[in-house]
């Protein structure tokens, strides 16, 4: 069983996070694999998005590497989330 | 993926009693055991100690470790101390992580939670970052060149003295005011306590300096409209509007202002205490000096006659055509220094102000001491023109209040001591002057003598916050009534000028600048610093920092102190001429 550590940058009053969130929680049901989703608040904690370089949420990265920022197409994220548990 | 294996190593931090007091350390250890990837877990008073920090080291070398997890505080404070840590034993500081306990754990933090939550919070944490370092792979950099320039917003003493340290450091500073000339409210505030220097005076060294420096590009009358990019690359847009003058052409000689018949109330300069021509230069020592035709007022642009101006200025520079010009810049760091605005007292009807015309802000007070202000420096209040008798000034108000702004504007009692030498020493020595106040904060290098000196004067000091000022309408003295709540007593207090000492509030369109710049403001709407203590000017947004009072409500000498940090850090970014960045954000920035 493959395992994936997502990170899924937030903030509070963000329109474009909910659905995000809510595509994360679809795919990890499916996926049944070890999925970590955090959920980083950067006004909270702002150096994790700086050292990725994100200037807007909602943003995805999984594993460390920054994939998605903006809401990503499911299937887009759900490639995403399968490269990594193959890699 | 890297096949290399994933050796962890957790260290658990006790920060003496701040995180041993409030979590069981050993069952924490025990549940860091057992996490996939941990190959060692050890606790120690002070891990940010010299000991403490060769412990780790110690332990990388024996068991390998090629990822550690610190347990312990704040990562905006010791990050870089355990990163260091790990590299000097060759761990990728990248893969050194220190995440926050002592908040649930230490007294007086305001999430302190029970011992049993503590431990429950910390394992879920604790577990999510082992986890999450094991998979985590190095972000990739590249190197990218940096504009050795800087943009500062805001033509303030604070926006000025950045602006000249940058280039005392060898960049290019653009000084983007929104007003016609620089010089902020400083300009406006006729003399500066605790020395009662004349504030044009030590200012305009400054403000003439950086309008002649040729690495300093003045873009008054003009606003920032986009700032994209990153770090070391920001293209910027600010939009010039015009003037109608021909800033190149135009002289100062102020004939246009002498001939043009129409006048206008004039907010900026004069805080709403005068008036000025349609064409007009906003003070003696505005800088640049250049004429600026106010477009409502104007004859010609409101009913296509006159054009005066025109017919006079000898340097041909009117120009009722000029247009919004867009300019485009490149610059490395952005530096914040938007200031301040007066609080608007018409909202608290119960002190009359914009209803009774003797009810004037400190900032008023000050345009008419001013020698150059509307009175040319004496004392004449509003509604008769006759001197004051008796002067009562009012603290805090729009400051330190339960409902809108609660925090203390900081310069307040000063500035009101301030006027009130003025008054006693040069002005009206006779005038009964008494402030009403809720507590008298001097706490400044010679402050405290400063309130002394004025208490010498004669000064009556009244504790207590009107709750009702009433206009007689013949004569229109007011008459306050207060509570002295050292007597306890509700007493009433006739005065023939009250000044209201109002609070400072985030200068106009600091949320919009914010969203453009993506920096974030706090709850009373300041720009935010991203650590209160340790790094005051620094903000979210790596390459953009704040001073002055943009950042909250200061006096002078700290605004000052704040933009000499400010440009440092710009430099401390940018003299190295590269750095290195996730490659993302690059990316992106190119992209767009």
């Amino acid at each position: 069983m493959g395992e994936v550590y997502i990170e899924m940058l937030t903030s509070p009053g963000c329109a474009n996070c909910p659905a995000v969130k809510k595509l994360l929680k679809e795919l990890t049901a499916e996926l049944k694999d070890d999925i970590t989703v955090e959920e980083v608040d950067i006004t909270v904690e702002p150096t994790r998005a700086a050292q990725y370089g994100v200037m807007s949420v909602p943003a995805v990265a999984i594993n460390g590497i920054l994939k998605f920022v903006g809401v990503p197409k499911r299937e887009e994220l759900k490639k995403a989330i399968m490269d990594e548990l193959e890699a | 993926m890297s096949k290399e294996e994933k050796r962890v190593g957790v260290f658990i931090c006790h920060c003496g009693k701040n995180i041993a007091g409030g979590v069981d350390i050993n069952a924490l250890l025990e549940y860091a055991r057992q996490l996939k990837g941990v190959v060692v877990a050890e606790d120690n008073r002070f891990s940010c100690s010299e000991e403490g920090q060769s412990s780790i080291q110690e332990a990388v070398k024996q068991h390998n470790l090629n990822r550690l997890v610190v347990t312990a505080c704040d990562p905006a404070l010791h990050l870089a101390t355990f990163q260091r840590c790990g590299e000097q034993v060759g761990v990728n500081p990248a893969f050194t992580e220190l995440i926050d306990v002592r908040k649930w754990t230490m007294h007086g933090s305001p999430q302190k939670v029970d011992p049993a939550q503590a431990l429950e919070n910390s394992k879920r944490l604790m577990a999510q970052t082992v986890k999450r370092i094991r998979l985590k792979r190095v972000i990739p950099k590249v190197e990218v060149k940096v504009e050795p320039s800087v943009l500062v917003i805001g033509g303030g003493i604070a926006g000025v003295e950045a602006s000249l340290d940058l280039v005392d450091k060898g960049y290019k500073a653009y000084l983007v005011e929104r007003l016609p000339t620089i010089g902020g409210k400083m300009a406006l505030l006729y003399k500066v306590f605790p020395t009662n220097d004349c504030a044009p005076c030590i200012l305009a060294p400054k403000t003439a300096y950086a309008n002649m420096h040729t690495n300093i590009t003045l873009l008054t009358n003009s606003e920032v409209t986009s700032v994209k990019g990153y770090v070391g690359n920001f293209k910027v847009n600010v939009l010039k509007r015009p003037r109608f003058v021909d800033e190149k052409k135009c002289t100062g000689c102020a004939i246009c202002v002498e001939k043009c018949p129409a006048k206008a109330l004039d907010n900026e300069f004069l805080a709403g205490t005068g008036q000025h021509k349609a064409v007009y230069i906003p003070f003696p020592q505005a800088i640049p000096r250049k004429a600026i035709i106010d477009k409502e007022a104007c004859l010609y642009f409101q009913k296509g006659v006159c054009k005066v101006c025109e017919k006079f200025c000898p340097a041909d520079a009117i120009d009722f055509e000029q247009k919004p010009e867009n300019i485009e810049l490149r610059v490395g760091a952005v530096i914040v220094a938007t200031g301040f605005k007066e609080y608007d007292p018409s909202a608290k009807k119960e002190y009359g102000y914009g209803q009774y015309s003797n009810v004037v802000t400190q900032l008023q007070l000050a345009r008419i001491l001013d020698i150059d202000g509307p009175t040319k420096g004496k004392l004449l209040r509003p509604s008769d023109g006759k001197e004051p008798k008796t002067v009562l000034m009012i603290q805090c108000v729009g400051s330190r209040e339960e409902k809108g702004n609660t925090y203390c504007s900081a310069v307040c009692c000063m500035y009101a001591l301030k006027h009130a030498q003025i008054i006693k020493e040069m002005v009206l020595p006779d005038a009964e002057i008494s402030i009403a106040y809720t507590d008298m904060r001097t706490p400044g290098k010679g402050f405290e003598e400063y309130y002394r000196q004025t208490r010498d004067l004669g000064v009556t000091f009244l504790r207590g916050k009107p709750s009702q000022i009433i206009e007689d309408p013949e004569t229109k003295n007011l008459l306050v009534r207060v509570e002295d709540t050292f007597i306890g007593q509700p007493v009433t207090v006739d005065a023939d000028l009250v000044v209201l000492s109002c609070a400072m509030e985030p200068s106009q369109g600091t949320k919009q600048l914010a969203e453009l710049l993506r920096i974030e403001i706090d709850k009373d709407g300041w720009f935010k610093e991203i650590h209160p203590k340790l790094k005051p000017v620094e903000t979210n947004i790596r390459g953009i920092y704040i001073c002055g009072c943009a950042q909250g409500p200061k006096d002078i000498p700290d605004a000052i102190v704040q933009a000499k940090a400010a440009a440092s850090c710009a430099d401390s970014e940018l003299r190295k001429g590269k750095i290195m960045l996730p490659e993302f954000m690059v990316k992106a920035a190119n992209a767009s």
